[in-house]
């Protein structure tokens, strides 16, 4: 995962959603505050990959153009192999199966998305990719 | 020309501007974004086709077949350094870009 800037930080625009489930946060100013908001989200979400995050200035979501959410799908010669459309809309983890399958055509077929994947987790099958 | 030429050209007309400054406010940073939609009635939502803009509007500059962009971040447990090129040739990486909110 890479953590980026909040999708609906109070201080912009709220979320009904997030208000309903009580999540209240401000936008983070230091990459300390990012880091902790970045861990509580691994927690609650049950995100067990590897997560990094941008920094206060992000330099990484502008030029993946990713906020709110994205999903891209790097090969091994470090080129694009799949780019989501932007999120929320266009978060969809199948595809991201999908394009492992077509990068990793040797190894088993992906497993269907367990019924608690949400947004943030992609349906990563049994093959050899990295998630990050 | 007749009055209601007249009216559907003005809606018309009303309709597309509100379009292309849906679209521009789309392209704007997340932070600015963010507060100028605060004050956006949920109408607009119904009203303006909202999805095929923003596709369009967020579609960024990278192309499957580009180079990823490279980066190297840290880990939120502040245990190491992350670079994306460090996975050239060993394995395909997924990307899952996000946030809690």
């Amino acid at each position: 995962m890479v953590y980026i800037e909040e999708a609906h930080p109070i201080d912009a625009w709220q979320d009904d959603d997030n208000i309903k489930a009580k999540i209240f946060l401000h936008s983070t100013r230091t990459r300390k505050e990012r880091c902790d908001v970045a861990g509580t989200c691994l927690v609650k979400l049950g995100i067990e990959y590897p997560a990094v995050v941008d920094d206060i200035a992000n330099t990484t979501e502008r030029a993946y153009t990713a906020w709110p959410d994205r999903l891209y799908v790097i090969d091994r010669d470090g080129r694009i192999a799949y780019k989501s459309k932007p999120g929320p809309f266009g978060f969809h983890t199948e595809d991201v199966a999908h394009a492992l399958e077509r990068l990793l055509p040797d190894s088993q077929p992906s497993a269907k998305p367990s019924p608690s994947v949400t947004r943030v987790e992609p349906a990563i099958p049994s093959t050899p990719g990295k998630a990050l | 020309m007749r009055l209601w030429h007249k009216i559907v050209l003005a809606v018309l007309v009303a309709y597309g501007v509100l379009c292309a400054a849906a679209y521009e406010v789309m392209r704007q940073t997340p932070e600015r974004f963010g507060l100028i939609m605060e004050h956006v009635p949920d109408l607009a939502f119904i009203v303006l086709p909202f999805k095929p803009l923003w596709f369009r509007a967020r579609a960024g500059t990278l192309n499957v077949g580009d180079p990823a962009p490279d980066f190297s971040l840290p880990t939120q447990d502040n245990k190491g350094v992350v670079q994306l090129a460090s996975f050239r040739s060993a394995r395909p990486v997924v990307l899952v870009f996000g946030s809690y909110t």
